[in-house]
């Protein structure tokens, strides 16, 4: 009764939540920003969780996992929906080294800052420390794009082009992270049996299989009710075979979504279905999470703040490397990190993905303070970027 | 289309998915499972991959003429615990959750197929049908099981009033059809017409008196098996008062979607996903709060309230062409993942165990069927076509079968055990056959493709 209760709960906060909060949000000015962090379905998760009404416990949450699998699975598609060739070829290809270099600064800044100043918050085992940090710090090479999203409705100054790059830049620089996610899950410590070359071999060979599969259904124009069901059940697949052989669902599905975008003609189609319930389904992510998460008292807040500020040299760097190392993006401004401060979307997911794979109380916490710092990032974005657009006009 | 891009389905193709899919869940299998999440992520595979297969082999059945929804129980009876073992009787138990979802949906599609104008012009012929089916399926399957009783592994033990009891309770449940089989395959075949009618309003209408019989049953096996137990009347006006709350609440619901699609429309999918489950959750929450703490036998039917909702906005407000639309777009998944799990549940293990009585009692319904629905015919006086292919229509049974033998065994452990075994290997056979002969039933009076919706 109580999984089927919490189920019921969940869905209907994300489906209404959705609605409420991010189908209304032009024209509620400030108030929209605390929406788009989602910190709502944090507390409401919090409030769902073990510490208090105690409906989202482990127990619920690992009979719900088809349902946690198939959100992963949607944003990791999602993600690699990101990456078709065609599209990425239409921009200046500085515009796609500015994203890989600003997410590769960012990603090893904080991997440098975090790995020392990690063990002053948490204590754990060298080679869990090691995975912990490479995963923090991947989180913080993504970017969000909600903010510039809206911006980009409403503004009109002659900042538009900086906030063009800064939303191509946000789109793919999600690559770098999840190529550090792979190596997470195969340097993964934990009770697995399988080694990491056979994990290589099933995982290929899986893949390849599934991906075979998607095109053996996509050989013909299919209705969207077919099209749904197929989606579904290949994601459900997709996330299961993955955690079977020990891998990331998020990643195996990341991985299928680029080639299905590159070599299928059913993209568009696959793309709208994805795009439909994307913003759902992240609900259901940021309420999952929030089950585990803790009240951000000050054993939380300050490393919360830590791996903010961190993130935020890091971006800061990051876009200062960009500008300064490619010749093509002279004429934008240098400090274009403070444009892709906003945290979310991806970045949850492959908290969430590390969340489930390295279950420990220790992991909890350290997700725990990292949502605190996206949500401290998501409130700060839009003033970071109206800064960035001030300084441009 | 050029470059294989295939306007139609190309069945190689599917046959093909199949054997990769076959490949995949033969190489995944022999990875060693040592954590919560390996066997979460197992589930997933296996449930992932049985509705993928079940969609393929619905396409493959399709080409030979079976009705998909056979497709989705072969796939999973493949996929379940008696063939492949790919999905465990755990792992179908655990998708409780989308089986309810599913069986709340399929009750809303139910009701508002019943066209009240429709039904009143074709009173006569429900009426019969439904008054001789009953009798006749009861008289032949209760009589069948009293006279051959000792003939049988299973009942040759009993005593004579044992045995009474349990002609009494499996004829009863003999009645009991499949209204969610029935809803699938009229969509499925987009069958509509007199004949169409006829047997869903029978189905539906069977569906709520087969309640009332079982209570009336059940207080009479009491009577017999436990000497000196009176018949509890009361029993059966409680029951009167449970149906007559559910269809008000029913109505109160269809009232409440009609609004939603009036005032707000936007997400009604998820909006009838959520009502279909809050529905049967909370009937059953309210059900166990008044046996727990109220102490009062008021139990809501989460089925018959549905099927009351949806009877609701097909013939009292002007919301429901997008009502059936809204049905009509989650159909396919529902049906998919209903009829797939539910062909994994069936247990062979049952068949294995009583084959001769299952069988016998699989011809016995049979002919019962026949019987009670050509002379209700002949009375009735529709086509002669009709009352011919009839009873082929009425021979799918599941969800509410399998329920009223559980009920049965708490009841009466000692013969509801081996009650419980014979109705679910009878289910196996009739969930197989049934389907298939509806569609062929369809398709020989001629009400295939006639549906505008």
């Amino acid at each position: 009764m109580k999984v089927f209760f919490a189920f019921f709960l969940v869905m209907v906060a994300a489906f209404g939540g959705y609605h409420l909060s991010f189908r209304r949000i032009t024209g509620r000015g400030k108030v929209a920003w605390v929406h788009l962090t989602g910190l709502e379905f944090l507390v409401l998760g919090l409030l769902l969780g073990p510490g208090f009404f105690n409906i989202l416990n482990e127990s619920t949450l690992r009979s719900l996992e088809p349902f946690s699998a198939l959100a992963l699975g949607w944003i990791g598609l999602l993600a690699g929906f990101q990456f078709e060739a065609v599209q990425i070829r239409r921009f200046p290809p500085a515009f796609f080294a500015a994203g890989l270099v600003e997410s590769g600064v960012t990603t090893l800044v904080s991997f440098c800052c975090l790995y020392p100043v990690l063990p002053l918050f948490v204590q754990m085992p060298g080679a869990m420390h090691l995975v912990t940090t490479l995963a923090l710090s991947a989180a913080a090479g993504c970017t969000a794009q909600s903010v510039l999203g809206l911006m980009f409705l409403s503004y009109a100054g002659t900042g538009m082009s900086a906030l063009r790059l800064l939303r191509y830049i946000g789109s793919l620089d999600g690559l770098l992270p999840m190529a550090l996610l792979v190596l997470i899950f195969f340097t993964r410590p934990g009770p697995l049996s399988i080694n990491p070359l056979d994990i290589l071999v099933l995982l290929a060979a899986a893949l390849a299989v599934i991906f075979m599969v998607y095109m053996f259904f996509l050989t013909r124009r299919r209705d969207t009710d077919e099209l749904a069901l197929v989606v579904i059940g290949m994601t459900v697949l997709t996330s299961g075979a993955a955690s079977l052989i020990g891998f990331s669902p998020l990643l195996a599905n990341f991985f299928i979504g680029i080639c299905l975008v590159n070599l299928t003609r059913e993209k568009e189609k696959i793309f709208q279905l994805l795009v439909s319930i994307e913003k759902p389904v992240y609900l259901v992510l940021l309420i999952f999470l929030g089950a585990g998460w803790h009240l951000p008292g000050f054993s939380m807040a300050v490393p919360a703040v830590v791996y903010w500020l961190v993130r935020m040299l890091g971006k800061i760097t990051g876009g200062l490397a960009a500008a300064g190392s490619l010749p093509a993006l002279r004429g934008y401004p240098r400090l274009l990190g403070l444009g892709l401060m906003e945290q979310g979307g991806l970045a949850v997911a492959i908290l969430f993905d590390f969340q489930q794979r390295f279950a420990a109380p220790e992991v909890s916490y350290v997700v725990g303070f990292a949502l605190t710092a996206i949500v401290l990032a998501q409130l700060a974005s839009p003033y970071c970027v109206h800064l960035l657009l001030k300084r441009s006009d | 289309m050029s470059n294989g891009f295939y306007a139609k389905d190309n069945y190689t193709v599917y046959a093909l998915v199949l054997v990769f899919l076959a490949a995949l869940a033969l190489g995944l299998k022999e990875v060693d499972i040592g954590t919560a999440r390996q066997e979460a992520g197992w589930i997933n595979f296996a449930l992932g991959g049985t509705l993928l297969a079940a969609f393929v082999i619905a396409k493959l059945v399709c080409r030979i003429g079976l009705p998909m929804l056979s497709g989705y129980l072969f796939a999973g009876i493949l996929a379940g615990p008696f063939v492949s073992g790919f999905l465990s009787m755990e792992s179908v138990e655990r998708f409780k959750l989308i089986d309810e979802l599913a069986l709340s949906i399929i009750a809303l599609a139910a009701g508002a197929e019943l066209h009240l104008g429709a039904m009143k012009t074709r009173a006569r012929a429900i009426i019969s049908n439904i008054v001789l089916i009953t009798v006749l399926v009861f008289a032949a399957v209760s009589l069948f099981v009293a006279a051959s009783g000792s003939l049988f592994n299973v009942t040759a033990d009993f005593s004579s009033s044992q045995l009474a009891a349990f002609a009494i309770l499996i004829g009863v449940i003999s009645v009991a059809r499949s209204p969610s089989s029935t809803i699938a395959v009229i969509n499925e075949c987009r069958a509509a017409g007199p004949f169409t009618e006829t047997v869903l309003s029978v189905t539906m209408v069977t569906d709520i008196l087969i309640i009332i019989m079982f209570t009336i049953a059940l207080s009479m096996s009491r009577h017999l098996v436990f000497a000196g137990s009176g018949m509890q009347w009361h029993a059966i006006g409680a029951l009167g008062a449970e149906i007559a709350v559910s269809m008000a609440v029913g109505v109160a619901l269809g009232k409440a979607v009609s609004l939603y699609i009036r005032h707000i429309r936007h997400d009604f999918l998820i909006f009838l996903i959520f009502m279909a489950f809050a529905v049967s959750r909370a009937s059953m929450g309210f059900n166990e709060f008044m046996e727990e703490y109220a102490r009062v036998s008021l139990h809501l039917e989460p089925l018959l309230i549905c099927m009351s909702a949806g009877f609701f906005i097909r013939n009292f407000t002007p919301e429901y062409s997008d009502f059936l639309d809204g049905l009509g777009r989650v159909a396919m998944p529902v049906y998919v993942l209903f009829f797939s799990l539910a062909g994994a549940a069936l247990n062979f293990h049952s068949l294995l165990l009583c084959w001769p009585l299952a069988l016998a009692l699989v011809l016995v319904r049979a002919a019962g069927l026949f019987g009670g629905s050509w002379v209700a015919g002949k009375i009735s006086k529709i086509p002669p076509s009709h009352h011919y292919f009839a009873w082929m229509t009425y021979l799918t049974q599941a969800g509410v079968a399998i329920g009223l033998a559980r009920l049965a065994m708490r009841e009466f452990p000692e013969i509801g055990i081996h009650l419980n075994t014979v109705v679910l290997a009878v289910i196996a056979v009739n969930q197989v056959i049934g389907p298939v002969l509806f569609k062929a039933a369809l398709h020989g009076v001629g009400e295939v493709g006639q549906s505008r919706h």
